[in-house]
């Protein structure tokens, strides 16, 4: 299960090849690779994931396919770990085989610290043809020319609509920019007699569900970071107008209404997911939405569309924020080759991979998987599809300091959505100094 | 610490008297030992070493790299939380510690007077504090919920809009403040206890002078408790120093991103880091982020203020040492 | 619950001391306002309580409105629990965690608390400030070089870090188990002396027996404080969830298993049952050691 997966690097490929010059510790994983078994390779491969209940299975079913075609190598999958807890089991010498994480916003620091492996070795000793893989999945599963990640499925943000409430308010089509979607909100938002929010239109509260700052800036073309990796976001004018647009949607509610609201909501991952439930009209989501609908909600007439842009970026439209999973063999790896093997298999099998995007509709990430007549593409993965080849899609870049930066603008955010925010100009340049900050402290000499 | 007797006293001692001894401190270094491997291994070296990486960057996976006073540098001119986070501390030192005592000594004044079905209330105001802290928080996070939570349910029966409670950055503390109160029963035991030992003719005495009971509270009761006063406010402020588990469910249910993805670090503090306490940005910097150098900085930093308030206490050590005459 | 079911170790309920005639003609108005202030205090101590039960029984569309009353009766909430999380192996941890800290901890801070309690030596008020000091420093503060210890030795992602260190003494154990045994007279011991007991034969024979209400509040404190514990888990077995405790796994319900409140508070009612009910069957050492740690001067 993903949420808020933040960073990762259509830009990292650029970025990075500046920051050699004052990272430390270089990646350690670059252990000589052994030449290619010349026996079956057999043993136990420890695989951790971050899916969960319904989605966790899936994985699983796609490991049992492994095993039968493997039959020497059994996998121990556990499911439900995130970075954190991947990164601390690795740090303290467990035993990892195969780690896949949700987010790309860590890659810099995995590949960094050497904490993954570094997968040249295997690549180049079994002759592992990496254009196979889209460009913009290479480029966040690498880290300053270490490569310790591939990608394994990515996600892709657009806007769900609920069809029946735009009928039902008059809305023929759904917004194609921010102005029209604030528009179309205050139409679609129902009150209780109490005053209360019974239906909202459009809930822009920072942090509530796969509401983040990551998710909207490519609807502005925003910049997050400097080819140094320092802060480009205080000298790029189109964080402002995204705020602004957000706030005046969250004091067209009033924040307490709209806190109280979402307190009342059910969970983001579960049945009771407001969304699913017809509480709110519109929402930014991941494609992986709407195999949650299928399975919990199957009457709900809903419809996708690439999410609106700001109104003075209307050329943007069509794009959306973009993450991918990645995966990686831990350092403390026992058995390594099998790992290798269980990685290959989920990374470039193109049954295995389009078995996977069909069953949690996540969008494949080899050329092969994405062209498969076998991918099952209703209407609604269309629209997802397109915005994953859209050249205005974007991701986050990967930074040393992981999604720190992202932390600190999400906490600029929740001041800003309070109003206690005076002046945006000197908050925006406090959050690049916290930001420049911590990226000195991480890397510096 | 040694168990060796003055050496001078040793050499005119007969030797029997010196077998004894020597195998008195061997019994005495016997029935020690675990503990002063334990004091070594989990107190003295881990201090020591805490210091050490306070010098450095250190991740756990890549040795550690001494960078100088950095960390500190940071502490003090660039760490955008950490105020916050002491800000907060403090807090819950200046009114959550007080406000326990007062209404914890205030309870047990009541049940004082209580005759019948002491017993009773006694034990249904004490129970709460043994509910398992993280399952009372989810409790009041359940309880406050602005939107289906009771208390603002009665509150709009009687008229009143409630705050937002836990998704409220001026409300969070209040309410983890409510929750706290509901746990008085430790503290109201100590306070009963000492409360029913107050000598009853000192009482007497002080109502035939004509005193009021503002009067025989102020001269008799108080100076009777003080030291359970001074022991409960004592403990109360370590305690708020360590303040952790309370708050970190409060953020991270009320947040609604509990868990799953990034783990807990990126919820602490919820509502916009109103929440957020010393101990949990130290464990949020050592092992969210793993910068366990800086954490070892927050580290020597919190463990200077704890010696001030360690010290304070172990001054009024008597409150502690109540029995030292009955060793002779 | 009986009326009786929390009598002070000095004090019992029913023998509140009777106050001197004039005072005990209280006006009905103070009567009265005082049982209005006892009843809305057991009202607010025990609210919280009927409104986890209540809804703990709700249904999911239910627990998702401002209803308080239950529509219908789940009660096999408590079994979806069991079913949605790992709750027996929580259990099972958490227990495991308890009861050998509580074992290991007896084991190692006895002999060190009879030590500081009941040996001349020199040195010995050091010792034990030092106990007083490991006691109130915030366990933060040597967090850091402690779990690289136990990284090193490939013992994070389990409960043991949080165990084993109990075979080495632990500080508030010690400081308790002193302050109990400094409560009984020397003169047995002496008497046990002279008939030529050495000093462990002194303490297992004559001092342990007399000092069993004091060892039994200690373990209980012990076994609390690691089946609340919410800390130390978190900090080194929350990669692991096979190992999870209640308090852990708890706290991780509602976003782990993406569920409604009337599943957490029902995972939170089974929670708290286990303690209460231990608090029942052994309350009188446990009150007797909740006043013993504020003794009085």
């Amino acid at each position: 299960m993903k949420r808020q997966r933040r960073l990762a690097g259509l830009g990292a490929g650029l970025a990075l090849v500046t920051l050699a010059a004052c990272s430390t510790g270089s990646g350690t994983g670059t252990t000589s690779v052994p030449p290619s078994p010349t026996t079956k390779v057999t043993g136990t491969v420890e695989f951790w994931h971050f899916f969960t209940n319904r989605e966790a299975a899936a994985i699983q079913s796609a490991v049992s396919d492994f095993e039968a075609k493997y039959p020497g190598i059994k996998v121990n999958v556990r499911g439900g770990q995130d970075d954190e807890k991947m990164l601390k089991a690795i740090a303290a010498g467990q035993p990892i085989d195969l780690a896949l994480s949700s987010t790309t916003d860590r890659a810099g620091k995995f590949c960094q610290s050497g904490s993954f492996k570094d997968l040249k070795g295997y690549i180049d000793r079994d002759k592992l043809d990496l254009t196979q893989f889209p460009q913009a999945a290479l480029d966040y599963t690498q880290f300053n020319g270490v490569r310790c990640t591939l990608p394994m499925l990515s996600d892709v943000y657009a806007l769900y609509y609920n069809k029946a409430m735009l009928t039902a308010a008059g809305i023929t089509e759904p917004p194609k920019t921010l102005s029209d979607l604030t528009a179309d909100a205050k139409k679609l938002t129902v009150l209780n007699p109490d005053g209360s929010i019974k239906v909202a239109g459009f809930v822009p509260l920072m942090g509530f569900y796969e509401n983040a700052p990551a998710h909207f800036a490519p609807a502005y073309g925003s910049k997050w970071l400097n080819a140094d990796a320092t802060s480009a976001i205080g000298g790029d004018p189109t964080w402002q107008e995204m705020a602004k647009w957000q706030k005046d949607l969250v004091d067209y509610y009033g924040l307490s209404k709209i806190t109280k609201f979402v307190a009342g909501m059910g969970e983001e991952f579960s049945p009771d997911n407001a969304f699913e439930k017809g509480k709110i009209a519109m929402a930014i989501d991941g494609e992986y939405r709407s195999a949650f609908v299928q399975a919990e909600a199957p009457s709900l007439q809903y419809g996708t569309a690439p999410f609106p842009t700001g109104d003075q970026h209307t050329d943007l439209f069509g794009g959306g924020y973009v993450t991918g999973n990645i995966i990686g063999i831990g350092k403390g790896s026992q058995n390594p080759e099998a790992a290798w093997l269980l990685m290959k298999y989920l990374t470039t099998d193109t049954d295995a991979m389009v078995k996977l995007a069909n069953s949690i509709k996540n969008i494949p990430t080899t050329k092969a998987a994405l062209a498969s007549p076998n991918l099952q593409a209703d209407e609604n993965y269309k629209t997802f599809l397109a915005v994953f080849g859209n050249p205005h899609s974007s991701t986050t870049p990967s930074s040393p300091t992981g999604s720190q930066y992202q932390d600190t603008m999400a906490d600029f955010f929740t001041k800003w959505q309070e109003g206690k925010v005076s002046d945006i100009d000197a908050a925006l340049k406090e959050v690049d100094k916290t930001i420049n900050d911590a990226l000195a402290l991480a890397t510096g000499p | 610490m040694t168990t060796a007797l003055a050496p001078g006293r040793a050499v005119a001692v007969s030797a029997p008297l010196r077998a004894k001894r020597r195998r008195h401190r061997l019994t005495v270094l016997a029935f020690l030992s675990p503990w002063l491997l334990g004091l070594l291994i989990f107190f003295v070296y881990p201090l020591l070493a805490t210091v050490y990486y306070s010098f450095t960057r250190f991740d756990l996976v890549t040795p550690a790299h001494w960078i100088g006073l950095r960390n500190y540098e940071f502490f003090f001119t660039k760490d955008p939380k950490v105020w916050q986070a002491v800000r907060n501390t403090l807090w819950l030192v200046v009114i959550l510690v007080p406000a326990r005592m007062i209404f914890g000594l205030g309870v047990s004044m009541i049940l004082t007077t209580v005759k019948r079905g002491g017993g009773l209330f006694r034990t249904l105001f004490f129970l709460p504090a043994l509910a398992p802290p993280v399952a009372a928080t989810l409790a009041f996070v359940f309880m406050f919920n602005p939107a289906t939570g009771p208390v603002n349910v009665g509150l709009k029966a009687i008229g009143i809009e409630g705050p937002l409670w836990f998704n409220d950055p001026a409300w969070a503390k209040p309410a983890l403040v409510l929750l706290g109160l509901w746990g008085i029963g430790d503290l109201m035991i100590i306070f009963l206890a000492s409360l029913l030992d107050v000598p009853r003719e000192q009482y007497e005495a002080a109502s035939l002078d004509g005193a009021n009971s503002f009067q025989r509270f102020r001269f008799v009761t108080f100076p009777n408790i003080t030291p359970v006063l001074t022991f409960g406010a004592v403990t109360g402020v370590i305690a708020a120093l360590q303040y952790f588990t309370e708050a970190s469910v409060a953020a991270t249910v009320a947040s609604g991103k509990a868990n799953v993805g990034e783990g807990i670090g990126s919820t602490l503090g919820y509502p916009d880091g109103s929440t957020l306490t010393y101990p949990q940005w130290l464990f949020v910097k050592g092992f969210s982020d793993y910068a366990l150098g800086y954490a070892s900085a927050l580290a020597v930093l919190l463990f200077a203020v704890s010696v001030v308030f360690t010290v304070f206490l172990l001054r009024r050590a008597h409150a502690f040492t109540p029995s030292e005459e009955s060793l002779r | 619950m009986t009326a009786e079911t929390m009598a002070l170790p000095r004090t019992t309920a029913s023998e509140v001391p009777p106050r001197s005639r004039r005072y005990r003609r209280e006006s009905l108005l103070a009567f009265v306002s005082r049982w209005c202030v006892v009843i809305a205090l057991s009202v607010i101590f025990m609210g919280p309580v009927v409104f986890i039960a209540l809804t703990a029984v709700m249904s999911n569309d239910q627990a998702l409105t401002s209803e308080l009353w239950p529509h219908s009766w789940h009660w096999d909430n408590f079994a979806t629990v069991f079913q949605k999380a790992p709750l027996v192996r929580y259990f099972a941890n958490t227990l495991l965690y308890a009861t050998l800290s509580t074992a290991l901890m007896l084991l190692s801070s006895i002999p060190a608390a009879y030590a500081m309690a009941r040996l001349r030596w020199k040195g010995r008020n050091l010792a034990f400030l030092a106990v007083l000091t490991m006691m109130m420093l915030p366990p933060q503060v040597t967090v850091v070089p402690i779990y690289v210890l136990w990284s090193d030795l490939h013992l994070t992602g389990s409960l043991w870090p949080l165990i084993l260190p109990n075979l080495l003494g632990d500080a508030f154990s010690i400081f308790l188990l002193r302050q109990f045994f400094l409560t009984i007279p020397q003169d047995y011991a002496d008497a046990a002396r002279i008939d030529g007991c050495g000093e462990f034969a002194v303490m297992r024979r004559v001092i342990l027996p007399m000092a069993k209400p004091g060892i039994a509040a200690t373990a209980m404190f012990s076994f609390f404080f690691a089946w609340n514990d919410f800390y130390g888990p978190l900090l080194y077995t929350s990669e692991n969830p096979d190992q999870w405790t209640v308090s852990l796994g708890l706290a991780s319900f509602k976003g782990l298993y993406q569920v409604q409140w009337n599943l957490t508070m029902a995972m939170t009612l089974l929670v708290m049952v286990p303690v209460v009910v231990v608090f029942f069957l052994a309350q009188k050492s446990f009150v007797e050691g909740v006043t013993l740690t504020g003794v009085k001067g």
